[in-house]
């Protein structure tokens, strides 16, 4: 239909241009249609009538070799198309134009009625050879409708027409109805069967993507995040350990001198038991706790441990001056204590402990 | 893993040969007597291994039916056996075939790429199955026969007036290429009815633009070019090579037919050059 459309355009095109020609056409035509030699004859008799009287006085020669040239190539042309009628119809080519395109270089040339006529006589030639080449392509080719095309598609894939979309009803557009889910899969299992393409393998140990896993950019990924992270991490939580183990050491010993001072201000002459000081009746964890915190007060010579008269370690305070005198002239001694919690129980029945004398730190500290 | 299976085959002249430019080594083809000089100095043992890991390697490309490079088999599994890689090829494609049912076919002679096409007639029963690609087969089927139903009057009526046409008064258009086009917004119109449209997210097929215009595209079942001179742009898509080794129009019209419940002969012209190609081509 398209291309009938073309050619039909460009007949009218013509039409347009030699509408000077206008009123001979019809008669001129006419005499031609369906005939043969014989009827070109006719026109051009009819043409040279009138060309003669109206012009007759303005002949002269050169100008009549030329029109009689140019009548010649229309003759020409015209039998041409005759004779190849079905060359010009066949849908393969574009003769058909080539020849309108002819005539219409020729055409330029025509200044008088009687070449005009000839012109016109083509001209219908050309049409009813067009009209009848768009018959021939409308009968031959039946135009694929893709919304027809469509339709039947939805209505193998199983649409539902009675159910209706709520959601596709605003277009007004579009089929209604319902289409079930495996609606695709229907319609690619038929495809299946118009495609030579090869079964794709699956495997028998479950899934398995045909593609490489992607790996590698998660390891690196995981790398990068751990490494610094690591570094950053780690060795500040060791050095805040450390302080804080040392610090709360530090604060433990110089609290526990602190109240052995104050027991000692108290009644400096009543020697303090050592076990006594450092027995806690409630925890033997923080008894032994205890007894480690006061062996840096005798390490560092501010207090020290001697036994009484009854062979039981007392402790007393050294003053720091005093101290450094002793460290001099006394030799430092050392000594292991233990304590199992056996005998911790038995000291605390023994000396009758009821409460600390060192109050637990963190009652101390809070 | 097809590195791996490579160090089974003796290589001490592997490295070199990686090194030398693929195209550059093969372009200097042996021919065939040289060919079957070299085989005859492998061993038999050592032939039949390498054309079944040749198979292997082409069995497993296949499964995203992306074209397989002959670049990638030279680098991965021939290697040090260029000299006889068209021998190997060829035992390759007859183990395929005899084998599995499938035919090796070249569907760029450029690039030289391949593809694996079945010789079997489709089982109504293998399609128990469920597979992902089972609708996008459906999606595409629709696309080519619309290509190929539609095809060049669709391009002709949606633009009837390209500047050049009224000057020249005469469009001298040439018999219809042997490939149909369809600009893409007649093929989106098409698919919007059945309910995919590009702009929104499928619950099958998903991003549908993406698919049509990049994974059929790079399977080869689809081309999709700009057309020239067209601002803003448009595009339009044609059969890809896969497309006309793996079907025919002759099938495509045999389902538009079925579909539309008529007859092949109905659309005469479709019908016509349907027939033409399927004698030119041996018939299928």
């Amino acid at each position: 239909m398209e291309e009938a459309g073309g050619s039909g355009g460009s007949d009218r095109r013509s039409r347009g241009r030699r509408s000077s020609a206008g009123p001979r056409y019809s008669r001129a035509g006419r005499s031609s249609f369906g005939q043969n030699r014989g009827g070109d004859d006719g026109a051009e008799r009819n043409g040279e009538e009138e060309a003669g009287a109206g012009e007759g006085d303005r002949d002269d020669g050169d100008e009549t070799t030329r029109r009689r040239l140019l009548r010649q190539q229309y003759r020409e042309l015209i039998t041409v198309v005759q004779k190849n009628r079905e060359m010009m119809l066949s849908t393969r080519n574009d003769k058909l134009t080539e020849a309108l395109e002819d005539a219409n270089k020729l055409f330029i040339g025509v200044s008088r009625a009687r070449e005009a006529a000839l012109d016109a006589q083509f001209l219908v030639l050309a049409s009813n050879l067009g009209k009848e080449k768009a018959s021939q392509l409308h009968s031959d080719m039946t135009v694929f409708d893709p919304s027809a095309f469509a339709e039947d598609l939805l209505s193998f894939m199983g649409l539902n027409r009675l159910e209706g979309d709520e959601s596709d009803s605003d277009n007004e557009q579009l089929a209604s109805g319902f289409l079930p889910s495996n609606a695709w899969h229907k319609l690619g299992e038929e495809a299946k069967k118009y495609f030579r393409r090869t079964p794709t393998f699956h495997f028998m140990l479950g899934t398995f993507t045909a593609d490489p896993p992607v790996q590698r950019p998660r390891i690196e990924r995981q790398q990068k995040r751990a490494g610094p992270a690591e570094r950053r991490a780690m060795p500040a939580q060791l050095k805040k350990m450390e302080e804080s183990h040392q610090e709360a050491t530090e604060k433990e010993v110089e609290r526990i001198l602190g109240i052995l001072l104050s027991f000692f201000r108290d009644d400096p002459n009543d020697p303090i038991s050592f076990l006594e000081f450092v027995t806690d009746p409630d925890s033997f964890a923080r008894t032994v706790e205890n007894m480690f915190h006061v062996s840096f007060l005798i390490r560092d010579g501010l207090a020290r441990i001697k036994l009484d008269q009854y062979k039981l370690p007392i402790i007393e305070p050294l003053n720091p001056e005093e101290g450094e005198n002793n460290q001099d002239t006394q030799a430092r001694k050392q000594a292991v204590i233990s304590m199992s919690y056996k005998e911790w129980q038995n000291i605390v029945k023994t000396f009758e402990i009821s409460q600390p004398m060192i109050p637990p730190a963190t009652q101390a500290t809070t | 893993m097809s590195q791996k299976r490579g160090t089974k085959r003796p290589g001490p002249s592997q490295v070199q040969y990686m090194d030398v430019d693929e195209e550059d080594t093969l372009s200097q083809t042996p021919t065939s007597s040289q060919v079957q000089h070299n085989v005859q100095r492998l061993s038999q043992s050592q032939m039949e291994a390498k054309v079944h890991e040749l198979v292997f390697f082409l069995l497993v490309k296949d499964q995203k039916k992306i074209p397989i490079k002959r670049a990638d088999i030279l680098k991965h599994v021939v290697k040090d056996y260029k000299n006889v890689f068209t021998e190997l090829l060829k035992r390759a494609n007859q183990n395929l075939q005899q084998v599995f049912g499938m035919e090796l076919v070249e569907i760029d002679p450029k690039h030289h790429t391949y593809i694996l096409i079945s010789k079997l007639p489709h089982l109504e029963r293998e399609s128990s199955k469920e597979d992902e690609n089972t609708p996008k087969m459906g999606l595409l089927l629709v696309i080519l026969s619309l290509i190929f139903m539609k095809g060049n009057v669709a391009k002709e009526c949606k633009f009837p007036a390209t500047p050049a046409q009224p000057t020249s008064l005469l469009p001298s258009v040439p018999n219809p290429p042997l490939l149909l086009s369809l600009p893409l917004a007649a093929v989106w119109e098409v698919l919007r009815r059945l309910r995919v449209d590009p702009g929104e997210k499928h619950k099958i097929f998903g991003d549908v633009k993406k698919l049509v215009t990049e994974e059929f595209v790079r399977q080869k079942y689809l081309e999709y070019n700009r057309l020239p001179h067209t601002d803003p742009p448009e595009f339009e898509f044609r059969w890809g090579p896969r497309a006309i080794k793996e079907t025919s129009k002759k099938q495509i019209l045999q389902f538009v037919s079925k579909m539309q419940n008529k007859d092949p002969t109905f659309w005469t012209n479709q019908y016509n050059e349907a027939e033409a190609e399927g004698s030119s081509a041996g018939g299928r």
